[in-house]
């Protein structure tokens, strides 16, 4: 048995090394320079990430549309990650998937719009037709560009240079961003309170 | 072709996916789903950018960072509204809301 396996496997083996190989020969004039490993990661990424769009653009389930939110956030992190940028990925996830997926949950559940809301049918055919063209547009205006722009432009390979970059960042060369953002978040705050205060009082006369 | 055209490319579809969405979607949370993978595609196109040329690296993730911020403000105030529109009309519709009433 063994002296029957071992040689199938071996040549087995081979023939996919053989492959990958003169893959990598055919495909090497068009490809950036970079290990197969980093290829097959974006490729996960990028396959996630389109898994996680066309499921919350398309499904008629708000809920799985909002896991497929989720699914495009995890791959985005990914991304990130492969930029070399991991407090990135980090943040990606406390942010997006902790709090502001929390809130789109809330927002579904608060307006009972679920499987059997106003979203379950499908659009009209005419809304269809403005979607389709709106998914086509920004491909065909960007995209020409970013092939034309792209073959000659000077890059250099992502390196992660620590978080200490980025309060020196925030505490010195960018502190005025920094204090606007937090004063956009307190008015923000601010203002979800006070819409959704004035809303428990009875309306009269429906003048407001 | 260089790794930042593809990592461009990735948040190209995602802007492209999130257009198609906003614009189909009938209900307001549908659109605020189809806002947040656009915010996503622009954070990820600033980091892939700064990451790979010259650019300050420190700008392109506090710029990103930002954006992030910027989508929770965002995120929280649409709730809010959502919260409003849901007790006046009953249903979130984004039809029923288009008059400047």
């Amino acid at each position: 048995m063994e002296e029957f396996v071992t040689p199938l496997v071996d040549s087995v083996l081979n023939y996919l090394g053989d492959a990958i190989n003169s893959l990598q020969e055919f495909l090497s004039p068009y490809l950036p320079e970079a290990s197969l490993a980093a290829y097959v990661a974006f490729a996960v990424y990028t396959l996630i990430i389109l898994a996680g769009a066309f499921g919350a653009v398309l499904s008629r389930n708000l809920v799985r549309a909002m896991m497929g939110l989720v699914l495009t956030f995890l791959g985005v992190a990914g991304m990130y990650l492969l930029l070399a940028s991991p407090f990135l990925a980090f943040m990606q996830l406390l942010i997006y998937v902790g709090a502001v997926c929390v809130l789109i949950f809330f927002a579904i559940m608060l307006t009972r719009n679920t499987s059997e809301g106003e979203e379950a049918r499908l659009p009209g055919f005419s809304a269809l037709g403005y979607g389709l063209l709106s998914l086509v547009a920004p491909l065909a205006v960007f995209l020409p560009l970013l092939i034309s722009r792209g073959r000659d432009l000077k890059t250099k390979v992502p390196e992660d240079p620590g978080t200490g970059v980025l309060g020196e960042g925030l505490l010195r060369e960018y502190v005025l961003p920094f204090e606007l953002i937090s004063i956009i978040l307190l008015v923000a705050m601010a203002g979800a309170v006070f819409l959704a205060y004035r809303g428990y009082k009875p309306l009269k006369g429906g003048s407001e | 072709m260089s790794p930042l055209t593809f990592f461009l490319a990735a948040s190209l579809l995602l802007l492209a996916i999130g257009l198609a969405g906003l614009i189909t979607r009938r209900t307001l949370v549908g659109m605020l789903i189809s806002v947040e993978l656009m915010l996503n595609g622009a954070g990820l196109s600033i980091v892939a950018a700064a990451k790979s040329t010259e650019a300050s690296d420190a700008l392109g993730q506090l710029a990103t960072l930002f954006v992030m911020g910027l989508a929770a403000a965002e995120a929280t105030l649409v709730l809010a509204m959502i919260l409003v529109v849901q007790r006046r009309f009953g249903k979130v519709l984004s039809s029923d809301i288009s008059t400047l009433r």
